[in-house]
């Protein structure tokens, strides 16, 4: 399920593909050269001898992760040096395996690749001489080969070399998301529902089932039997590799507000899309476009979705209102304004310690386990508690 | 904070060799890691218990990268002589960006090569100083000769492209500046000296080497100002810098900048860019920043432009106004107003006014320990933020706020609250937008199907009603239509417009109105009979040629609407009345009418009144679709989670 990783990308520099691998190596009588390289003369010789200070560096340097970006190439590099005084020319064998990438792209990704595949030859140069042996470089030339064709098409490579097999994955490295509340409901993302139930993890697995992007957390913990914390932590998990997305709970009394929607009609396909999801019987008529602007353009504040529902009664135009909310917010034409009760008097005790303005009015449902309309009942008797929309 | 510089350093190579001269903060770089560990560590503490930990994930982020490094002790080995032999780049790497990541730092750089200035001019124009130092003349004795200076940041790895970018450009803005001082009175070969003695000096005398880049930075002015800028940029992000007392150098690290308004929130010079390049002639400027605090963010060379913008700057007027109050050109307003923007020294706003409406921020940071709260108290004293905001929660114009019965300084006050509040980007303006977007046929009778049985939900009854509806209106269009032919034909069938006037005038003077009647009705008499309802014919009745105009006027306006369009359109009454048509056809062949211009933007460049627009707008509504949506220009400098 690693592989499903969607690929982030920050805004400036682009997803690069690897344009190139190539073996370096600090020879005994010609000094620092390329030895090997996939394809043939991506990096000149001229742009080699101005970098290769960065390429083949002193001892210092040595097993560390060193990327150079200069004349419009990047390259990742893990220099490598193996002291021997019986075998090698110099008493050690200095090398770099690296890879090279356009010069905006990002390259952190490769880093461990490098790193892994480096120990790897490492490993092979002190069973059997595999990288210093003169004859051997077409069977390199073969495992860069395979190398950089599999990890830009498949991301995953694993090559067999005499008696090791040599396993490649690139994993996208991305920010850790959020936590994970009690009030928040995971929606899963359409594109993975084919998947095998089976090639999930166990916990996953359990709770897969009842992922339908309207029960809650906490309600998914209940129903599945999972402990909650569980829960949490696997769909924090499925968030990180973009399987999931966290929506608000859904009530009737939700507030939305639109933002972007043109969006929605612009894209012709994006808007066949919604027409397709948000349809309460896919055999009938679609609903149109525009039934379906008009209800998100009703949108906004103070219009709950209750009222919306009773003036433009969306299930006699086909339409399945709470698919509408899940499709607005998974693809953020509306998002949901949320109330936070703040205590604005001077000590306060009980359930006033929760109204700080930073916890929502879902949320502290949640954790009191008290209906809505209690804690709007209580909040409205209190003078000392304000509420924000946002 | 990921922004912020771990180090400048500066190394020199010429043909002597390669050198370290100095570098800022001084302690080693391997201890800054140490003194940043805590906080990853405080980090990690912060982030929920039960957050997965990925084993086999975090072995491939650098967080974890740098404590494994740091634990085996491997960037304490950055030792100067290790940096100094790095950036002491080949000639071909020279004057062009130049990146290195060792680990989790990222080094940043522009390698600039500066020839010294030539013996003779340094002898002339700067003997005295050189006379300071033997090892100068020495150099400068020997031939004019080459020498790199790289000014190089170390960042931490996880720095975006932007803000590499932002660094890089500082860098060589740095490089350019010494390159000119260095021709202008050699200083670069005076300082680099001046350093490189000290170095030595103090490696004889056995001297830690933190005393001797203390030592350095007293005696050096290119140190103390390389120290002032990674100060600076850990601070503000903002700098100002006089090199060599001579050439100023300013620069703004906006992702840094902002942040001082707004903590938390990471703008990058490109979000920036989008904004501005949305600048239009009807935006407003609201400064976030006292006046005194404007200057440093000029050369002195661009202040006198600034001063007459700023003499004119009030938050209630548009850039075209203050323009014209400043006697400012409006392209020379929007590089000045993008110029503050970019320095953290002003927002675009929409000019305030009774109208518009606000609504709090979603990423307001509204919560009872926040600093905003205190701070409002002691700029409105005796208010509270909390209740004054909640005001918007639902979105509110100021005008609905204050009624003609309070005291007018009332206004005045809620009016300077909501600019702080804008200034604090606690709120955020709604507009309202236009989607033309009329319902097809079939839709149409749905609607009034379903909302004339809501609960009924009888279908035979609604198909019914709709196929009647329907067919009324089946026989009004093939009625209509060949009413407008037929008119068409009769005019088409007249040799010019101009002799048909001239008829009918003819005709009128001596007939009176019987004759014109009689004459006027005939085209259109045969389908009259059996026509019975619509105004257009009662009008016609009055003068029917002036009407045939019209409605050929109309028919030429409905032209540019699609067949169903067109069909929507004629349903409204209003598109029988030439002047809200021809507007109505106007705005929509502007292309205002596609979600992407507001009220106030249409008002703008179309001269009209609100109360004008707002009508028509209403005679139209069952073709378009309004709603009240943020400005996406101004919005992304909002919400940028």
């Amino acid at each position: 399920m690693h592989s499903h990783a969607n690929e982030g990308v920050s805004p400036g520099s682009t997803e690069g593909k690897i344009r190139c691998i190539f073996l370096s190596e600090f020879h005994a009588t010609a000094g620092c050269k390329i030895s090997c390289q996939v394809p043939e003369n991506y990096i000149s010789k001229e742009v080699f001898d101005a970098i290769n200070v960065y390429i083949i560096p002193k001892q210092h340097l040595q097993r560390c992760i060193l990327t150079v970006n200069a004349m419009e190439v990047k390259i990742v590099g893990y220099p490598v040096g193996i002291q021997d005084q019986q075998k090698y020319a110099r008493n050690a064998f200095l090398f770099n395996l690296c890879f090279v990438c356009d010069s905006r792209a990002r390259s952190v990704q490769y880093e461990p690749v490098v790193k892994k595949l480096s120990e790897y030859l490492i490993m092979m140069e002190e069973e059997s001489c595999f990288l210093s042996r003169e004859d051997d470089k077409l069977r390199l030339q073969k495992i860069f080969e395979t190398v950089l064709r599999d990890l830009n098409e498949r991301k995953v490579a694993t090559i067999v070399e005499g008696d090791n097999t040599i396993y490649l994955k690139i994993v996208m490295h991305k920010p850790d998301p959020p936590p994970v509340k009690d009030h928040m409901v995971p929606l899963l993302l359409a594109n993975l529902r084919d998947t095998p139930l089976e090639n999930w993890d166990l916990t996953t697995q359990q709770i897969l089932p009842y992922i339908n992007g309207i029960n809650h957390v906490a309600r998914i913990a209940a129903e599945a039997d999972v402990e909650t914390d569980l829960v949490k932590s696997c769909i924090q998990n499925l968030v990180y590799y973009g399987v999931v997305q966290l929506l608000p709970i859904l009530k009737y009394s939700n507030v939305y507000m639109t933002q972007n929607l043109k969006k929605l009609i612009q894209s012709t396909a994006l808007s066949n899309a919604c027409r397709k999801y948000v349809a309460l019987q896919p055999d009938k008529l679609l609903p149109s476009v525009q039934r379906i602007f008009q209800f998100y353009a009703s949108m906004t504040h103070g219009v709950t979705l209750r009222a919306i529902c009773q003036r433009l009664c969306p299930q006699d135009n086909n339409i399945d209102e709470r698919k509408m909310v899940i499709f607005g917010l998974q693809h953020k034409f509306i998002r949901c304004i949320q109330k936070y009760p703040v205590f604005t008097g001077s000590v306060p005790s009980g359930r006033q310690k929760m109204y700080t303005g930073l916890i929502s009015f879902d949320e502290i449902c949640c954790k009191t386990g008290l209906s809505p309309f209690t804690i709007e009942k209580d909040i409205e008797k209190d003078t000392n508690v304000t509420v924000i929309w946002k | 904070m990921e922004v912020n510089p771990l180090a400048v350093i500066l190394a020199y190579f010429d043909s002597k060799g390669d050198r370290l001269l100095y570098r800022y903060p001084y302690h080693t770089l391997g201890q800054t890691h140490k003194s940043e560990e805590p906080r990853e560590e405080m980090v990690n503490k912060k982030r929920n218990p039960f957050a997965v930990t990925h084993t086999d994930d975090l072995l491939q982020t650098p967080t974890q990268q740098s404590q494994n490094q740091q634990g085996t002790g491997q960037l304490q080995g950055f030792a100067d002589d290790v940096l100094s032999a790095l950036f002491a780049v080949k000639p071909q790497l020279c004057n062009q960006k130049f990146e290195l990541k060792l680990n989790d730092v990222r080094f940043v750089s522009h390698p600039t090569l500066i020839s010294s200035a030539s013996t003779v001019q340094l002898n002339a124009g700067n003997s005295q100083a050189l006379a300071a130092s033997s090892s100068i003349t020495t150099a400068g004795a020997a031939k004019k000769q080459q020498m790199l200076i790289n000014i190089v940041f170390a960042l931490h790895a996880q720095a975006s492209y932007s803000i590499v970018k932002c660094y890089h450009e500082l860098s060589k803005r740095l490089g350019l500046a010494l390159k000119f001082e260095e021709q202008r009175s050699g200083y670069v070969t005076e300082q680099t000296a001046l350093m490189a003695r000290t170095h030595d000096e103090q490696q004889q005398q056995q001297q830690p080497l933190e005393r001797t880049l203390e030592l350095i930075a007293e005696r050096c002015s290119l140190a103390q100002a390389l120290k002032s800028i990674c100060n600076d940029l850990c601070t503000t992000g903002l700098l100002s810098t006089t090199l060599n007392q001579n050439l100023t150098l300013t620069f703004c690290l906006p992702a840094k900048a902002h942040q001082l308004h707004k903590k938390g929130s990471m703008v990058d010079p490109e979000t920036i860019d989008r904004c501005l390049r949305a600048l239009k002639p009807y935006h407003g400027m609201l400064l976030l920043v006292d006046f005194a605090e404007l200057l440093d963010c000029v050369p002195p060379t661009g202040a006198r432009m600034l001063w007459q913008l700023v003499d004119a700057y009030n938050p209630l007027i548009s850039l075209q106004s203050m323009a014209s109050n400043a006697d400012l050109s409006i392209e020379h307003v929007y590089k000045l107003v993008s110029h503050l923007v970019y320095w953290a020294k002003a927002t675009i706003i929409y000019p305030l006014c009774e109208t518009n409406v606000y609504v709090i921020a979603p990423d307001a940071p509204l919560h009872t320990r926040s600093h905003l709260v205190e701070k409002f108290s002691t700029r409105f004293a005796g208010m509270s933020l909390f209740e004054v905001i909640s005001d918007f929660s639902l979105p509110t114009s100021i005008g609905h706020l204050t009624t003609p019965l309070q005291q007018p300084a009332r206004q005045g006050i809620l009016a300077q609250m909501v600019l702080w509040m804008l200034q604090h980007h606690l709120l955020m303006q709604l507009h309202t937008y236009v989607q033309f977007m009329p319902s097809d046929v079939d839709d149409e009778f749905g609607e009034s199907a379903s909302c004339a049985h809501v609960a009924a939900g009888n279908l035979t009854e609604e198909e019914q009603d709709s196929n009647h509806t329907e067919d009324d209106t089946m026989n009004r269009v093939p009625h209509d239509d060949p009413v407008h032919g037929g008119s068409m034909l009769s005019m088409s069938s007249q040799p010019l417009p101009m002799p048909a006037n001239s008829h009918r005038r003819h005709l009128t003077d001596d007939h009176f109105s019987v004759a014109s009647d009689n004459i006027a009705v005939q085209p259109s008499s045969s389908h009259k009979s059996n026509f019975s309802m619509t105004a257009s014919m009662s009008t016609d009745n009055c003068d029917s040629l002036d009407s045939m105009e019209d409605e050929q006027k109309l028919k030429e306006l409905l032209q540019v609407f699609s067949d169903a369009d067109r069909a929507a359109i004629r349903r409204i009454p209003a598109s029988l009345n030439l002047d809200d048509l021809s507007l109505l056809v106007k705005l929509y062949q502007m292309g205002y009418f596609k979600s992407e211009h507001h009220l106030e933007e249409i008002m703008y460049f179309e001269n009209l009144r609100r109360s004008q627009l707002l009508q028509l707008l209403d005679k139209f509504r069952d073709v378009l679709i309004l709603y009240e949506t943020e400005d996406p220009a101004i919005a992304s400098m909002y919400n940028n989670k």
